[in-house]
């Protein structure tokens, strides 16, 4: 009795994990995975509209946005693509509308150059700081010691007897 | 390097400062400033067949002033610069063309707008707004100003006070 007991319990168990293994595989199946494309667009289009600004949206993209502009610039993206377009002609269709704004790269020229230098300016500048600080630090450790000064040896001198006499 | 922080100090507030000087959202220039206007030629709303034909928009020639109002009917700023844009329209027919384009809209919604407002100015239909994007705008109502060579004079992006209306009409007019 106990043996069939155990059994019945191991099957309703393994019924039960059947059921939950169930339930998730069907949550999993129909939640829509992010940032799929709608099967009338190809992927190609949203990898161009991800590197444009969508002009009504707060930091969205055009391939991320359902506002109907992003919606729009998709479609003449894909368009754009069809009549065998380039990527990069296809870019400077909106830059030609909207100005550099509307890529998410600013392009390394002009003032946008900055945005991009300025790191490495940053970087250079903390190298030289830092440069700067290091070789102070190792000179003074190099220091002969008659470069210490008389008030500091009798200071040094000072605190020596007095730990020596303790 | 800690010797110079006034220096450091005021380089970095002026670059605080310049960072701060961000351009009004209103007057957001556009890169079709001093350029001609993209042309296009759209089909008008119902109730304005009748006087201009069943299509409208801008040639490469245009043969006066045109006032381009970009707008929608769920658009809540297109409501209150409707009657002041019709009001001018009234005053200034003769001498500027005022032309809507509704975008991403129903026809239906934006018929019943018209209808609400009033509006006598020619609208077309351009429900996907493809022309908007030709123009590179950021939202509705957003205006274009473009002059008597059919270059574009000023952008406006959000809704038009009476005051700057009257400067951009004065502007195009001189």
């Amino acid at each position: 009795m106990r043996v069939r007991g155990t059994d019945s319990r191991g099957a309703a168990l393994w019924n039960r994990l059947l059921a939950l293994g169930l339930w998730l595989l069907a949550i999993a199946l129909a939640q829509p995975t992010p940032n799929t494309p709608p099967p009338d667009l190809s992927p190609r289009v949203f990898e161009i509209a991800r590197a444009l600004r969508c002009p009504v949206c707060q930091g969205e993209s055009a391939a991320e946005s359902n506002a109907g502009i992003a919606v729009e610039m998709r479609r003449i993206i894909a368009e754009q693509l069809a009549e065998g377009k380039s990527e990069a002609e296809i870019r400077q269709f909106f830059v030609q509308r909207y100005g550099d704004w509307i890529l998410y790269e600013p392009p390394a020229r002009g003032l946008t150059l900055w945005v991009w230098l300025s790191p490495l300016i940053g970087l250079g500048l903390l190298s030289f700081g830092l440069w700067r600080y290091l070789s102070r630090v190792k000179a003074q450790a190099k220091a002969p010691l008659n470069d210490v000064s008389e008030e500091e040896i009798t200071r040094l001198e000072a605190e020596l007897n007095t730990e020596r006499s303790s | 390097m800690l010797r110079f922080w006034p220096i450091w100090v005021l380089l970095l507030g002026g670059l605080f400062y310049w960072g701060m000087q961000r351009p009004n959202p209103n007057e957001l220039k556009s890169v079709l400033v001093g350029k001609p206007a993209p042309s296009f030629s759209l089909p008008l709303l119902e109730p304005y067949r009748a006087q201009y034909g069943p299509e409208m928009g801008i040639g490469e020639r245009v043969e006066k002033p045109v006032l381009l109002n970009i707008w929608a009917s769920w658009c809540i700023p297109c409501r209150t610069e409707a009657p002041l844009l019709e009001r001018y329209h009234q005053q200034y027919k003769d001498q500027v063309l005022f032309l809507g384009v509704n975008v991403q809209d129903k026809e239906s919604e934006a018929l019943k707008f018209v209808q609400q407002y009033g509006l006598t100015f020619p609208s077309v239909y351009d429900g996907r707004g493809r022309v908007g994007i030709e123009y590179g705008y950021y939202g509705v109502p957003e205006t274009f100003v473009i002059d008597r060579n059919g270059n574009v004079l000023a952008r406006h992006a959000g809704e038009l006070t009476e005051a700057q209306l009257q400067g951009y009409l004065r502007q195009v007019l001189q």
